[in-house]
């Protein structure tokens, strides 16, 4: 004990100091307590009010988001910084990704109760939003996590809060069973990982990743250390639902209550790309590391992502399910910036990550509109409807278009930006996996216009005499969705708005 | 869109009078249209004429330098020509809309929506401008051909898009090759400016696309490759036979107006790129790769007549003969001498206008009593003989007898594939058959549907509904008759504004190859 006492002072110095590099974090976790108070006090009565408190703190968080970016340039000189002892990493693209995840969270926290079959729910919805603000926390931390514990700790606070989402509304038996293999399936896979990462700790001593691990891995045999980032990668996977880590996605997507579906699609995998990418940088930047082909695995990964995601998603008729495939469609596009392995690719990636998770839940939303108005959640069901609610119908286009990725969307520019960040890879190092996977990724693009189209086609095309009457008017949900159809196609023409800024 | 349901009937005036406007504009433009030397365009920036260059999208990216796109618009004598051409279907198309009965307001701001991209794609001089508009036409064309369309209109728009999309996304891949590959040389970005593009020195050094690097992609080369991917996305709109099986469905499916848009505009779209961007961006590939030009071209035209041949649908018989005329155009392109590219422009301009005749014509029919079966009608010439007038003019025009234009266009593109070396003798002798093929269709249908004694299949009920043409549809088809006519007889209203700018081409492309 006598002997750690010098060190206690450099510890308590290095901690406060790392606070105000924290504050994002601790307003959520200060939100969380308040969301949480809150509903105790007026749960009973008017649970709203959790919904409003939540709101309300997101608007201080985005607020706290973007203040880290002068606190960043200010302090560091190399753009990015290590705190907490290490186990933490702020960097630009990290606040980047922050930022899209908090912006997505606010559209996400609007849009919970606004669901029917999901505001049916007897006890009311104040428990939901801070189970929300609570993994928020734990995306926060998957963003900037630079240690193997810490990138643990954030996966697993992720998937807690995820678990109890999906089954949230139980009394329906295929909620329960999605709920239950969610929960199987993610504790095998943080089984897996954690399996992995014992592994590299016993080959090295050590869990930094910008520390002791890189040169100890280095003096190990390739073989087990290949097996052991499989592992960790397998992990991380499962919260990208890339293939073969993506079984569980139909299922759980179709299962879960429309809003939960858009969350789990949306904001744990744009995190998760963040933190591959904490992940891969110091293998990168190690000057001559050799041992395992992280370009070549995830290129095949990607590949098999987008074949297997859009060719399943032709299949389906239920409108959750097909966009539950088409996400890890998405997910294998996505992995192409990721593959560039340099900044330009990154920025890429956070357009196409933000166009993508705004399309996606405006999609749902989309969904969620039709299910409340007619009870309609099979693409069957949709037929005729276009005509009786054309405002609806006209953003559900424009949605589907910018997630075909065709102009003059804002799923366009996105699909751009990721070419052309792998082409100019490509033109240097003429690696015929990356010309395989901007193959793939316009094929993938033909295939998903195919089943994406459906959705219009039983709109418009389709004809139907009788249509039941609406059984209520989701305004704010059809207002929500035009914002979001009128902001595609502005992103569309102008990406500089938002791309400047990354 | 915000006007309200109770102003229904004035949205096809609206519309029509968009159309008018803009066909002011465009014969202003083509009257104040310079001509000569100096204003041949092509590959010339300055050259251009009416140009508007706002910047864009100008994105900062840190290593791989700026991000250049701009709005950039222009017309040379290529697209002049074109546009005209553009301008006046679109307003007959307008005035076939009469016949479209629901859900009018959909209906013409699809239209709308429509004339604005297709007019974009002619004027766009900047690629990703280019591709834009190119794209943005799929999707009203899908929907006006799946929601007013026929009895399988369905798979008709569906195919129609997958197949557009199959050559347009992989023109995109192309598109931010050649992007990254070139670089403005007076800003030193990379930039999506197609006339900086067609300058070889403009390309990077050990760029995928340079000239002079030879990069190999799946071990070919890569500006063969390019070229192409580029060729199939046009091929697939011209349509060239194999690519050209979404034409006789959407075609047949779509209603009339829209029929009249894609065979007049749309084909033309693809021959306006083949010229445009495989011929001024790749002329090397383009001149080794003429054989296989010249052959699909002839093997469209003798297999589109043959089909022609073989249908008893009135619309069907218009469609492949479509296919049949615009292997016209590729085979003058092939060519690559001064005759053929000059014969193809003519023959699009020339085929636009015939192709909508003819569509409007069918419509006619088709109003009147829901059938096109040519066996189910005999001796409308009796009974309808304004009607048979102008079938006759469209149906002599397209078979190229000396006065019409389609004659001119025929005549030129065969002269440059005489003329030019880089074709074989024999592809222009089988395109001249494919000439007297297509008077075989045309002469059958006529004398099946048109002379003899009187008899339709419906009896008196069809009798009474054919009524002769009504004053809109005498307006509508009278212009166009007297244009193919005018047109047949003073081609220089075309290749006045066209000669430079082809000159320039040819020119250009022979510099380069050499």
């Amino acid at each position: 004990m006598q002997e750690l006492i010098p060190f206690i002072h450099g510890n308590i110095s290095d901690v406060l100091g790392s606070i105000k590099f924290f504050m994002p974090e601790i307003y959520l976790a200060v939100l969380f307590i308040l969301v949480l108070i809150t509903d105790l006090i007026f749960g009973k009565s008017f649970w709203q009010m959790a919904k409003i408190v939540a709101c309300a703190g997101m608007f201080f968080v985005i607020v706290k988001d973007l203040e880290q970016v002068s606190l960043l340039l200010a302090d560091a000189e190399h753009g990015s910084h290590l705190f907490f002892s290490n186990m933490l990493l702020l960097t630009r693209t990290g606040i980047d990704f922050k930022f899209v995840i908090d912006v997505l969270a606010f559209i996400m926290l609007l849009y919970f109760d606004w669901d029917d079959s999901l505001a049916a729910h007897p006890k009311g919805l104040g428990d939901l939003y801070s189970i929300v603000i609570a993994s928020l926390t734990g995306l926060h931390l998957m963003i900037m996590a630079a240690n193997l514990l810490s990138i643990f700790l954030g996966i697993e606070m992720v998937s807690i809060a995820s678990y109890l989402l999906v089954a949230y509304r139980s009394e329906n038996s295929f909620s329960t069973e999605a709920g239950l293999k969610y929960v199987l399936f993610g504790a095998a896979a943080s089984a897996i990982m954690l399996y992995g990462i014992s592994l590299l700790y016993v080959f090295t001593g050590s869990l930094s990743l910008f520390g002791n691990l890189l040169p100890g891995l280095m003096n190990t045999n390739v073989l087990p250390v290949s097996f052991a980032l499989v592992l960790v990668l397998a992990g991380i996977g499962f919260k990208l639902s890339f293939v073969p880590m993506h079984f569980w996605v139909p299922d759980v997507y179709e299962g879960a209550s429309t809003p939960v579906t858009a969350f789990l699609s949306t904001l744990p995998k744009i995190a998760g790309f963040a933190l591959l990418i904490n992940f891969l940088t110091p293998f990168l930047y190690f000057g001559n590391w050799g041992g395992f082909d992280f370009r070549l695995f995830l290129s095949a990964i990607g590949i098999l992502t987008m074949i297997a995601g859009n060719f399943a998603a032709l299949l389906q008729s239920n409108v959750k399910r097909m966009l539950a495939y088409s996400s890890i469609g998405h997910t294998g596009f996505a992995l192409m910036g990721i593959v560039t392995f340099n900044q330009q690719g990154i920025t890429a990636l956070v357009y196409y990550l933000l166009v993508y998770g705004i399309a996606n839940i405006g999609a749902l939303l989309l969904a969620s509109y039709f299910a409340n108005v007619t009870g309609a959640e099979d693409v069957n069901d949709y037929k005729g409807l276009g005509l009786k609610y054309p405002v609806a119908s006209v953003s559900f286009v424009i949605i589907l278009i910018s997630l075909t990725g065709l102009p003059i969307t804002a799923g366009f520019t996105g699909k751009v930006f990721i070419f052309s960040a792998v082409y100019g890879v490509y033109q240097q190092s003429h690696d015929i996996w990356l010309l395989l996977l901007m193959v793939t990724g316009a094929l993938a693009t033909v295939v998903s216009l195919f089943y994406y189209i459906r959705i219009p086609l039983n709109l418009f095309i389709k004809r139907n005499e009788n249509i039941s009457n609406p059984r209520n008017n989701s305004y704010n949900l059809l207002f929500l969705s035009v914002i979001i159809a009128v902001l595609l196609v502005l992103l569309g023409i102008f990406p500089g708005m938002i791309v400047k800024y990354l | 869109m915000v006007l309200p349901s109770s102003l229904r009937a004035s949205f096809k005036y609206i519309t029509l009078l968009a159309t008018l406007v803009q066909l002011c504009m465009s014969v202003w433009l083509y009257l104040n249209f310079k001509t000569g030397a100096a204003f041949a365009g092509i590959n010339h920036e300055s050259q251009f004429q009416f140009v508007q260059k706002l910047p864009w999208i100008n994105l900062d990216l840190g290593t791989m330098g700026k991000m250049q796109i701009d709005y950039f618009v222009g017309i040379d004598g290529i697209s002049i020509t074109l546009l005209v051409m553009t301008s006046l279907v679109l307003v007959i198309a307008a005035l076939a809309s009469w016949e479209i009965k629901s859900n009018l307001k959909g209906f013409f701001a699809l239209f709308l929506l429509l004339d604005m991209a297709l007019i974009g794609v002619f004027c766009s001089l900047d690629f990703f401008l280019f591709y834009i508009f190119y794209e943005l036409m799929l999707l009203p064309l899908y929907f006006l051909i799946g929601m007013w369309g026929g009895a399988r209109r369905e798979y008709a728009a569906i195919k129609f898009f997958l197949y557009t999309l199959f050559g347009s996304v992989f023109m995109l891949l192309v598109m931010i090759g050649l992007y990254l590959s070139v670089k403005d040389p007076a800003t030193g970005n990379h930039t999506f400016n197609m006339i900086q593009m067609m300058n070889p020195a403009n390309y990077t050094p050990g760029s995928v696309f340079s000239t002079l690097s030879h990069q190999t992609i799946f071990g070919f080369p890569a500006r063969t490759v390019g070229f192409i991917v580029l060729f199939v996305a046009f091929a697939i709109k011209v349509p060239v036979v194999p690519l050209h099986t979404w034409l006789p469905d959407a075609h047949v499916e779509a209603p009339t107006p829209v029929s009249i848009i894609l065979a007049g505009i749309l084909l033309k779209i693809g021959g306006y790129g083949i010229i445009r961007i495989c011929l001024g961006i790749f002329p090397d590939v383009a001149s080794s790769g003429a054989f296989w030009l010249g052959l699909l071209g002839i093997i469209s035209i003798i297999y589109g007549a043959f089909n022609a041949l073989a249908q008893r649908d009135f619309k069907r018989i218009i469609a492949y003969s479509s296919i049949s005329q615009m292997g016209f155009v590729l085979l003058g392109i092939a060519s690559q001498t001064a005759e053929g590219i000059s014969g193809a422009v003519f023959q699009m301009v020339s085929h636009g206008f015939l192709a909508s005749m003819l569509f409007f014509l069918v419509g006619v029919v088709y109003n009147r009593v829901h059938d096109r079966d040519i066996y189910n009608f005999r001796g409308l010439a009796s009974l309808m003989p304004k009607y048979t007038v102008f079938i006759m003019i469209a149906f002599f025009a397209s078979l190229g007898l000396p006065g019409f234009s389609a004659f001119i266009a025929e005549a030129f593109s065969l002269a440059g594939a005489f003329k030019s070396g880089l074709l074989p003798q024999w592809m222009a002798a089988v395109g001249a058959i494919g000439i007297l093929f297509s008077a075989c269709y045309f002469l059958w249908t006529l004398q099946r549907m048109f002379f003899g004694t009187l008899s339709l299949k419906g009896g008196e009920v069809w009798k009474t509904a054919m009524g002769d043409l009504n004053a809109r549809e005498i307006i509508t088809l009278l212009p166009l008759a007297l244009i193919t006519l005018v047109l047949g007889l003073m081609p220089s209203l075309v290749f006045d504004k066209i000669n430079d700018s082809v000159l320039a081409l040819v020119n250009f492309t022979q510099n380069i190859v050499r």
